[in-house]
């Protein structure tokens, strides 16, 4: 990846020199061990900072809409021959590109107020399965290397292999390079594995209604509702979400289980041909909530009555955004 | 006070039996998360851990707490008060760190003008057992910045040390005292204590992640303004986070929640991560962005909680460092503001 590092940095650095973009967002070396943290580059000079590697977890895509909408507001108030534009740069991968695009099939902004610099992806590892790999040491350093992970723990020297680390929905993932791009850095990443893609949510359809209820309660009751997943996530951009309205107050605050479950499923519905698998809210859930089972299981289910995949193309909009009063199957309204 | 000797083995059996007669929280698995829980017949200590997830500040302060219920009868409203419900409890086997969290917390909801007896009640009832960290858990750890010591007394009523084939039980309090019984009948000898002392010197120089964090008061005195801030919030989220795994943390929201006739007012954790935090009727919000709501943050941690209390409210453990799940480091923050 070393290579595609270098170009990235040539790339994003000639980006602002020649002022095409305002701020670049990529990813910079995090200060724990096997960690890589967001990072908003302005300077051509600060692109050095700029990494791609196997630990770039988080979906970028949330930052672009945040940073548009933040400069939006700013420009509410300024007359309009005096209104500047604002071109965010952004580091993308295949699902980043198809939250993007999701953005611009919702109109949340324009193809030209975001330059996508495309980079190839294999994977990023789950931060918490490597913990687990380790049997919960600490992990004081580490480096990939060769399709290995090697770690200095608390345990002693431990190495795991790369594949058996790898993020569950990086292990499937049909879209790991770029569907839409300014720029491609690097050549495409080989195939991941997207056939196998359906496998758990198979297994958890084969379920009686029970055990499926139970293992839905069973992951909510970990749940204690710091919302990082609804902040991590791309497709949450609601300016004020349900749970925090007040006047109706839609759910109670408290850690009635019922409230939590009440969140998890109102925001599970609202995923419904808006989730790419990028797998930042289950990277960001302090308590290891397996929201992916559910949101797969809606995935799927998209697919099957639709044939839609959420932002896999440009043209391919989004089932609840489209009416086809020639093809849609409006049947189940009479004969439920 | 009174020392005695308990072989290493003899720990979870101890919890056990006085979960038996007490209310007794221990750190448990559940799945990969080390979590502060009941102990009940179906669950077993688990005391081989480095620190649990969350802060057991839950203990003394829960996430959600009932304050009083009402109810609207044909001759008006009818109140009744929750607190002071507390069972006698046992804290079994929190880290040092996390102790030292309690006698910083003691200072807001236990002070002279203003006394919480929701938390005291809770606090007063329960007896607190510190396990030493005889090694730092996590390379992030940094008590030692913040007037913490892996092997350490403070907040705790008994002490248990690992000192290699057995566990050294300090009684530090009266409180911790009457416990004693569960702690057989070995008398400690100065070999024991002595052993302590080494290990306890051993331990604390085995913290290496160091923070200036009592540098940093004079600097945030006149730094609101400074353009620094502009730097922390880019890439934070606004979740809950850090607040809700830090064991300082404090912060709470009371709200009613009413169905009928009946009414019940809670108060719950909330956070100043959260754009809601703060926000006024009006739909003004004083912190309206992320940056301010991360200014407060530190300087609630290491300026106002001084200047009110004199005390860091920061214990060291790193559970936000670690929990943050992009990476907003608290120790590189107070580096880059001992620059400033």
């Amino acid at each position: 990846m070393e290579n595609i590092e270098t170009k990235l940095r040539e790339e994003a650095s000639r980006l602002l020199l020649e002022k095409k973009v305002d701020v670049i967002i990529g990813y910079e070396k995090g200060t724990l061990p096997l960690t890589a943290t967001p990072c908003f580059i302005t300077k051509p000079e600060d692109t050095e900072k700029l990494v791609w590697n196997n630990l770039c977890t988080q979906n970028l895509a949330k930052y672009v809409h945040d940073l548009i909408t933040q400069h939006k507001n700013s420009q509410k108030r300024v007359k309009p021959e005096d209104k500047k534009k604002k071109i965010i740069g952004v580091v993308a991968r295949g699902c980043t590109t198809r939250s993007l695009i999701i953005h611009l099939q919702e109109r949340q902004y324009g193809r030209d107020e975001v330059y996508i610099i495309g980079v190839p992806c294999d994977g990023y590892i789950d931060g918490k399965g490597i913990k687990v790999a380790v049997g919960g040491a600490d992990i004081v350093e580490g480096s990939i290397d060769g399709g290995q992970v090697k770690m200095q723990t608390s345990d002693g020297d431990k190495t795991v292999a790369f594949r058996d680390v790898l993020a569950d929905n990086c292990r499937t993932c049909r879209f790991n390079n770029p569907i839409i791009s300014d720029v491609m850095i690097g050549s495409p990443a080989p195939a991941m594995n997207p056939d196998a893609e359906y496998e758990d949510v198979k297994e958890f359809e084969g379920k009686s209604t029970e055990e499926r209820w139970a293992y839905f309660t069973k992951e909510m009751d970990k749940c204690i509702r710091c919302y990082a997943c609804r902040q991590a996530c791309p497709s949450c951009y609601c300016p004020t979400c349900f749970v925090e309205q007040s006047q109706p107050q839609w759910v109670g605050i408290g850690e009635d289980p019922s409230d939590t479950q009440v969140f998890q499923l109102m925001r599970l519905y609202h995923m419904v041909g808006r989730c790419v698998d990028c797998g930042s809210c289950i990277s960001v859930c302090p308590m290891g909530v397996d929201l992916r089972k559910f949101l797969k299981k809606i995935d799927k289910d998209c697919f099957e009555f639709f044939g839609n995949r959420a932002g896999s193309s440009m043209e391919d909009m989004p089932p609840l955004g489209k009416y086809d009063e020639h093809h849609d199957k409006q049947d189940f309204i009479f004969n439920p | 006070m009174e020392k005695r000797l308990i072989k290493k083995d003899a720990l979870a059996g101890i919890a056990k039996k006085m979960a038996e007669k007490l209310h007794v929280w221990a750190p448990v698995k559940k799945e990969d998360n080390v979590l502060f829980a009941p102990l009940k017949k179906d669950n077993e200590p688990f005391f081989a851990y480095l620190n649990s997830k969350n802060a057991p500040k839950n203990v003394f302060f829960p996430h959600t707490e009932t304050m009083m219920k009402y109810t609207r009868t044909p001759n008006g409203m009818v109140f009744s008060s929750e607190e002071n419900k507390a069972d006698e409890a046992v804290l079994f086997g929190v880290r040092p760190c996390d102790a030292h969290s309690f006698v910083l917390l003691d200072k807001l909801f236990d002070q002279e003008k203003y006394k919480d007896s929701y938390y005291i009640s809770k606090r007063q009832n329960t007896t607190v057992i510190s396990l030493a960290c005889v090694k730092p858990p996590y390379s992030s750890c940094f008590c030692t910045s913040v007037d913490g010591e892996p092997v350490s007394a403070d907040g705790a009523d008994i002490l248990l040390t690992d000192i290699g084939s057995d566990y050294l039980v300090e009684f530090i309090t009266s409180k911790g005292e009457k416990l004693a019984s569960y702690f057989g009948e070995t008398k400690a000898d100065t070999v024991a204590e002595t052993k302590k002392n080494e290990i306890a010197v051993k331990a604390k120089d085995a913290i290496k992640s160091k923070i200036p964090a009592h540098e940093i008061k004079p600097i945030l005195d006149k730094n609101f303004d400074n353009p620094f801030w502009n730097t922390i919030h880019g890439k934070c989220l606004a979740c809950g986070t850090c607040t809700y795994m830090c064991p300082t943390c404090h912060c709470f929201d009371i709200s009613d929640e009413v169905k009928g006739s009946d009414g019940v007012r809670i108060r719950s954790w909330d956070s100043c991560m959260f754009p809601l935090f703060t926000k006024e009727t009006s739909g003004h919000n004083p912190r309206s962005s992320q940056k301010e709501r991360w200014r407060q943050r530190t300087m609630h941690k290491f300026k106002y909680y001084v200047d009110m209390f004199n005390a860091i409210a920061c214990v060291g453990c790193g559970r936000c460092v670690m929990s943050c799940p992009v990476n907003i480091d608290i120790r590189k923050i107070v580096e880059d503001i001992s620059k400033l």
